[in-house]
């Protein structure tokens, strides 16, 4: 059984960046979402960032924060469970 | 924008002397501005001579102005003029009056001024422009956040910074991945940010657009950013005025259209950036000196 967060994360990253060429299944769970295979660059980071803010209610406040939750698919939904409102979260 | 990979362990300097910038403050105080000012114009001459790479860059750019190889005087008065610039940042960080005045044809900066509402300040290395975040700050009371690139010999921006501490603040552009977080700090406290469009250095997009006769590349950062942060983008340049004056030209504001899809509005913030452009280009024909790029001119880009 997916992750339905997961899955929610992998829709959001390519809607928000707008990846024409990537569907959600395409992402891996565990590749870097900066610097990995996407070919994101900071401004895609910056855009991600402020979309999960407004998303799940969430504070990414750091570049160490960030890098640890964009490290992967994976990585992000562990830092959104820890932090979100579990009434954001996907059932 | 990109911040780099790893912080500089020591940051770019300005070419000239370190002890540069207090020696001409200490000249500014003691010698009479006519003796001060030819002992400038001296001082520049030795300058033209001691930067080949900056000379070479300032000939390139006026012989595509010119269309025709430019003179040593017209190259020294390229460097004169930027000299005056710095003389007289370091005469507004020292305390002396100046004020900013708007070029007529900019209401909508008009209404920015009069409004409490922050946007992104897009400008560029010409003329007084270094001095219109301060302007803002000092004459307007606004907040700013200016992206700037720190390096070890920024005295004039430094005082600058000191004298406006209330109202300007600098995000350092090569100082690590702390840039994106100070500049979501910076929108949510409700500053404007300004930037440079000009230079390609640390920008993440980039755009081709028609500038002095050729399809160039340009920082587009600005207008990703506005579609983020759902601000609105004041494009503008200051030039001489009369003493103790800078005129601000700007163009109409670009914002964010939400009931159009991304693609379409960044369609819209090409043609605005196209614009303002040409009106930069117009200025720059004009008064081709007030160019403060001693670098390569931004590249061409074929049309493929």
């Amino acid at each position: 059984m997916p992750d339905p967060l997961i899955a929610q994360l992998k829709v959001l990253v390519v809607e928000t960046l707008r990846l024409e060429d990537v569907t959600p299944a395409e992402i891996p769970d565990d590749e870097p979402l900066i610097g990995g295979g996407l070919s994101l660059d900071s401004i895609d980071a910056l855009e991600l960032v402020v979309r999960l803010e407004k998303e799940f209610g969430i504070k990414i406040a750091s570049s160490e924060e960030s890098r640890t939750a964009l490290a992967s698919i994976k990585t992000l939904a562990a830092f959104i469970r820890e932090r979100a409102d579990p009434s954001r979260l996907p059932s | 924008m990109t911040p780099p990979e790893t912080a500089p362990s020591t940051p770019p300097r300005n070419p000239g002397p370190s002890w540069g910038y207090r020696f001409m403050r200490l000249c500014d105080r003691i010698v009479p501005e006519p003796l001060f000012r030819p002992a400038r114009a001296v001082g520049t001459w030795i300058a033209l001579l001691n930067m080949p790479v900056q000379r070479r860059h300032s000939r390139d750019y006026l012989r595509i102005v010119f269309r025709r190889e430019p003179t040593h005087r017209e190259i020294f008065r390229h460097f004169f003029a930027f000299e005056e610039v710095l003389m007289l940042k370091l005469r507004v960080a020292n305390g002396r009056p100046h004020r900013g005045r708007l070029a007529d044809g900019a209401p909508d900066f008009h209404r920015f001024l009069d409004s409490a509402k922050p946007a992104l300040l897009g400008t560029f290395h010409v003329g007084h422009s270094d001095l219109i975040g301060f302007i803002l700050g000092g004459q307007e009371k606004r907040r700013v956040s200016m992206i700037r690139q720190r390096v070890a010999n920024s005295h004039d921006t430094e005082k600058l910074g000191q004298l406006f501490s209330q109202w300007v603040s600098f995000i350092w552009v090569n100082e690590g991945e702390s840039l994106l977080f100070a500049l979501k700090e910076a929108v949510s406290a409700g500053d404007s940010i300004a930037l440079k469009c000009d230079r390609l250095e640390f920008s993440a997009k980039t755009e081709a657009f028609d500038f002095l006769g050729a399809r160039r590349a340009f920082p587009f950062t600005i207008y990703h950013l506005a579609l983020i942060f759902d601000l609105p983008v004041l494009l503008t340049v200051a030039v001489p005025g009369a003493p103790g004056e800078s005129i601000v030209h700007s163009a109409p504001r670009w914002t964010p259209d939400a009931s159009l899809a991304r693609a379409q509005n960044i369609v819209r913030a090409r043609a605005h950036f196209q614009g303002f452009l040409r009106q930069v280009e117009t200025l720059l024909r004009a008064e081709p000196y007030w160019w403060f790029n001693f670098l390569p001119l931004n590249p061409e880009v074929s049309a493929a």
